[in-house]
């Protein structure tokens, strides 16, 4: 019996899918967090981690995996992903790029799936761009809190689905000029935006399954565009009246001609191995003895 | 180098669906595929874009293979070539499951005409590919005197996503 059993309505071969299976995760906060656990519970092997971050006092009220010892340390977010990961998949294959995900882009471009979990309607834009040029789907994650006044605040959020040629986000009319204008005048004045364990969870988990089906799925023609709207206030997770509005829509936004490297040269390019990362030790795990002896001899020689 | 051909499942059932019509004379039908190329550390990614069947009328008769197409046919698949700045990948299906693989015949011809391209559309890498109803194998010429190596795994991008080593 394996760890994995009870998943096993999956398919006969889903394990070796899963964990042949390599996920980008961007944005390794509240939403991010959730859906690298997630994955890492269900036998996810191949993993991507992108998140410019260390973690804060003020993350700790929904970034999954972190505690306030993370914090007096200062650990990068994706650090603490990766223990999170390794607590569950010893041999899963690990890259953590603490920086911005353009620094990863030939990590990224070699995975199967993008979860991107980020704040800015531009980073959504740019990523769910570079997805498409690598024909990878993206799944997008995003909470918001909006304050109604008298009658308090509202949760809410989305998860959209973009698969190469199906409808985008501009399609879906959540990504579109006025708002990447009006988030570019705010820029940098804005202070930091309500966040939440648990609707973090909920779209996580959302995102999760909707990568599942991508994979491994469990029932006949799962969509392939998707669009969810979250309203934490009801709660509840209904289609967006346009999944069923642009189910035959062709993007025009993302043609098929953008696919690819516009300035690729195939006399020019260089094709180097990814550097191999050095083995290390993470936060919390017992560090080998015969590390503490290399340690205490170096420090000896110094 | 590792090299991945990526295709979308719908762009790839469209082709399976053209390469399975009868032809009036020729055994098996022929078409052309772009494609846009990255690379990612030791990657060559190959994202196929679309897909363009050859005409009926630009297949010759000849008995001895199982579709011979004309001069004509291989000009305006080097003018996609260089026009869209594509790799272009030559593809017939050989049917059933399974990974395909390239016939005598295939073989000879690919080495004939793949190269053609090259000289037209030199920054990009072409080839041809074979498919089967379930999976797909392809050869990549990256220039004129380099070794052709095979395509190591495909990406059928869909739901589901399915990925198979070919190579």
């Amino acid at each position: 019996m394996s760890r994995l059993d009870r998943q096993s309505f999956l398919g006969p071969n889903s394990d070796v899918i899963l964990n042949a299976a390599t996920v980008g995760f961007v944005g390794g906060g509240g939403g991010g967090s959730h859906a690298v656990q997630q994955s890492a519970h269900m036998g996810i092997g191949g993993y991507v981690n992108v998140d410019p971050d260390i973690i804060e006092d003020t993350n700790t009220n929904r970034l999954v995996g972190g505690t306030l010892a993370d914090v007096a340390s200062k650990l990068p977010k994706v650090e603490i992903a990766e223990r999170l990961i390794r607590g569950l998949q010893p041999g899963a294959r690990v890259i953590s790029v603490p920086d911005d995900w353009h620094k990863a882009a030939d990590d990224l471009k070699l995975c199967d799936v993008i979860v991107g979990a980020v704040d800015s309607f531009r980073a959504r834009e740019e990523l769910e761009r570079f997805a498409r040029k690598h024909l990878i789907p993206y799944i997008d994650i995003g909470m918001d809190v909006h304050d109604l006044g008298k009658n308090g605040f509202l949760v809410c959020g989305q998860v959209i689905l973009s698969m190469p040629g199906a409808p985008c986000m501009r399609c879906c009319g959540f990504i579109t000029d006025e708002r990447l204008a009006q988030e570019a005048k705010r820029y940098g004045a804005a202070g930091s935006r309500p966040q939440v364990v648990w609707s973090n969870g909920v779209l996580a988990s959302t995102a999760i399954g909707l990568m599942t089906q991508l994979l491994t799925p469990w029932h006949p023609n799962p969509p392939t565009f998707v669009f969810l709207d979250y309203d934490g206030n009801r709660g509840t997770m209904t289609r967006n009246p346009r999944m069923d509005v642009l189910k035959n829509h062709v993007c025009p936004h993302h043609p098929a001609d953008e696919t690819g490297d516009p300035l690729f040269d195939i006399r020019t390019q260089a094709f180097t191995p990814r550097p191999v990362a050095k083995a290390k030790t993470l936060p919390g795990e017992p560090v080998p003895w015969w590390r503490c002896a290399w340690n205490m001899l170096t420090g000896w020689a110094s | 180098m590792n090299i991945r051909f990526k295709i979308t499942s719908a762009l790839l059932a469209a082709i399976r669906a053209d390469l399975r019509r009868p032809h009036a004379f020729a055994h098996e039908r022929i078409g052309f595929i772009a494609a846009g190329l990255a690379a990612a550390h030791d990657n060559l990614l190959i994202l196929a874009r679309a897909y363009r069947p050859v005409p009926d009328d630009q297949y010759l008769r000849d008995a001895s293979v199982g579709a011979m197409i004309s001069a004509q046919a291989i000009r305006a698949a080097r003018q996609w070539a260089m026009d869209d700045r594509a790799a272009i990948f030559h593809v017939h299906s050989h049917g059933g499951r399974g990974v395909p693989g390239f016939s005598g015949v295939d073989k000879r011809e690919n080495a004939k005409f793949v190269p053609n391209f090259v000289a037209v559309a030199p920054h990009a890498v072409h080839g041809a590919i074979v498919l089967s109803d379930t999976a797909a194998f392809g050869q990549v010429w990256l220039d004129r005197a380099s070794p052709q190596p095979f395509i190591a795994s495909f990406s059928e991008v869909g739901v589901p996503i399915r990925n198979w080593r070919a190579a």
